[in-house]
């Protein structure tokens, strides 16, 4: 047990459970974060073999749409401190990881819900046109989000592989919690889309709403279209734009000038 | 929040082209694009913050600064890197003060088509080949590998953003200033693209939203979902949008609200084990959760 080491720890972990959304979005993938962390455990080398092991461990499991894979600052940080502190070999101690990983993921889950709250404070300084407002509507939310993932990184530097079971435990019991707060978290941008709908959707556009569902229902379930989805529903929309566009182009015209056409 | 139906700027006269320094700073500013991400409106505070810089720039009235900022707080969600291209053709917009209500829509337009396409070029292609060629360095103990990855990968992403700000700005000058003629009808059409691309996310993004039920039956268990999709796919997103869009259109609910009103939800769902997400109720139910 080291007060340096574990301040530092503290520190990077903060650092890169913010990088993981923002920032360089590249510092925290485990090739590079592995062997920061090895720097400070006092381990490179191991950091480096655990970083190219993890990084490809992750190749096909990426943060993409939304979707929360097991949290790789996590999972990296605490495998290292198992390997370097707890003598694990390497794939006993990224075995042993998941299941902070797996924290890290509900950790995230939990931010993210907590941060829609967070919107009416920026709504609001929008609305007083206060650019400062927004600054703070940031940093809140990065604060949470590091200080939260730190605490995580030093109950397992302390705890060690101890809190493996604990941990498991604790995320069978409370799964339920999780389970409701994620299918939460997946409603939520409804709240975002009618924000939207509220200011575009004029009467005579309805139709034009349950037409871009179906197309993105039809797509989304051909597997070969699937994933150009929102790209072909929008190259379909600039059809209908462009037409409509030229349709009341033309009725302009034809009322500028007037009735000469016999119209 | 309230009286934000039909936007207008007061101040009309196109801005003065925006400063190279000003426009700089949105690249690095683009980078904190996802530091308040959340559920409901995703990248918005986010994009509002690395807009900013151009938008004080351009609304030089503090009532204009205000409206743009407001509508600059819409949902929207794109890949974390190219947003600089939505970026530079909704500052040429703003610019050049075209409506609000246009530039909703075709934020919302270009951002959400965008994101497939970054994922796909980034995560999906130069990710994986980087990673390939650098990890196994690593692995044989060379700092080179970690050293390689991050200067390829963040020297891609920074020249990406950079790049595509400025040909998006100057892209979005040219297209936008031919249309100021016929604004009326731009405004509508845009719309008619927004409303459409948002129908196309109800079910694009919502699939994640299902029941769990599955009620034990031999060989062949009895799925409660199955049932709904044979009414119609995505029907629980569909229902659930227009819930939200009734409560804040008609019923004058914030969105503050809403987000209660669907924690409620969720979390009352898990205790009886009604949403999927394979986890345990904690009221013992006769069914068991997908």
């Amino acid at each position: 047990m080291n007060v340096i080491e574990i301040v530092l720890l503290a520190i990077v972990t903060f650092i890169f459970a913010i990088d993981q959304f923002s920032l360089t979005e590249i510092m925290y993938r485990p090739i590079v974060a592995c062997p920061i962390i090895g720097l400070i455990l006092g381990d490179v080398q191991t950091g480096l073999v655990i970083g190219g092991t993890y990084e490809l461990m992750m190749i096909g499991n990426m943060p993409v749409g939304g979707a929360q894979p097991p949290n790789a600052v996590l999972g990296s940080i605490v495998a290292m401190i198992f390997a370097v502190k707890a003598d694990m070999d390497i794939n006993a101690a990224l075995g042993a990881c998941m299941i902070f990983a797996t924290f890290g993921q509900y950790v995230v889950t939990l931010t993210f819900t907590v941060m829609s709250g967070l919107m009416a404070k920026a709504d609001k300084a929008a609305a007083e046109a206060n650019p400062k407002g927004i600054t703070a509507v940031l940093n809140t939310s990065m604060l949470i989000l590091g200080s939260l993932f730190a605490v995580i990184a030093i109950i397992a530097y302390v705890g060690g592989v101890a809190m493996s079971g604990a941990l498991q435990s604790l995320s069978e019991n409370a799964s339920w919690f999780m389970g409701g707060l994620s299918a939460a978290g997946g409603m939520m941008r409804f709240v975002g889309f009618a924000i939207l709908l509220k200011i575009m959707l004029a009467n005579d556009m309805w139709g034009y709403l349950l037409a871009g569902f179906v197309v993105a229902l039809v797509i989304g379930n051909i597997d070969a279209l699937a994933s150009a989805t929102l790209l072909l529903v929008a190259f379909l929309g600039v059809f209908l734009a462009l037409n409509d566009f030229r349709m009341s182009g033309m009725n302009k015209k034809i009322e500028e000038g007037g009735m000469s056409d016999g119209i | 929040m309230e009286s934000n139906q039909n936007l207008r700027y007061v101040d009309t006269t196109p801005a003065p082209r925006v400063s190279k320094k000003t426009i700089n700073k949105m690249v690095w500013r683009s980078c904190q694009l996802q530091a308040a991400f959340n559920y409901e409106r995703m990248q918005s505070a986010g994009w509002l913050w690395a807009m900013l810089p151009g938008l004080q720039e351009i609304h030089t009235n503090k009532e204009d600064l205000a409206t743009s900022m407001t509508h600059n707080m819409d949902f929207i969600n794109t890949h974390p890197f190219a947003v600089t291209f939505v970026m530079g053709i909704v500052l040429s917009m703003e610019q050049l003060k075209t409506d609000p209500q246009t530039i909703r829509s075709v934020r919302i337009s270009v951002a959400a088509p965008l994101g497939g396409i970054g994922d796909a070029l980034f995560w999906y292609t130069l990710v994986p080949i980087t990673a390939g060629l650098t990890a196994n360095m690593a692995i044989d103990g060379s700092m080179m590998g970690p050293i390689l990855y991050f200067i390829v990968l963040f020297g891609c992403e920074m020249a990406l953003r950079y790049g595509l700000l400025y040909w998006s700005y100057n892209l979005g000058m040219k297209a936008v200033s031919m249309m100021t003629e016929y604004a009326q009808e731009f405004t509508h059409a845009a719309s008619i693209l927004g409303v459409f691309v948002v129908g196309a996310l109800i079910a694009n993004y919502g699939g994640g939203t299902q029941l769990g039920i599955v009620i034990e039956n031999g060989e062949s268990p009895i799925v409660i979902q199955n049932y709904l999709n044979m009414i119609l796919p995505c029907l629980l997103p569909l229902l659930l949008t227009l819930l939200m869009y009734f409560l804040i259109k008609k019923k004058g609910w914030t969105p503050v609200k809403c987000i209660g009103l669907i924690l409620v939800i969720g979390i009352v769902g898990a205790i009886f084990g009604i949403w999927a997400g394979g986890y345990t109720p904690l009221v013992p139910v006769p069914w068991t959760v997908a």
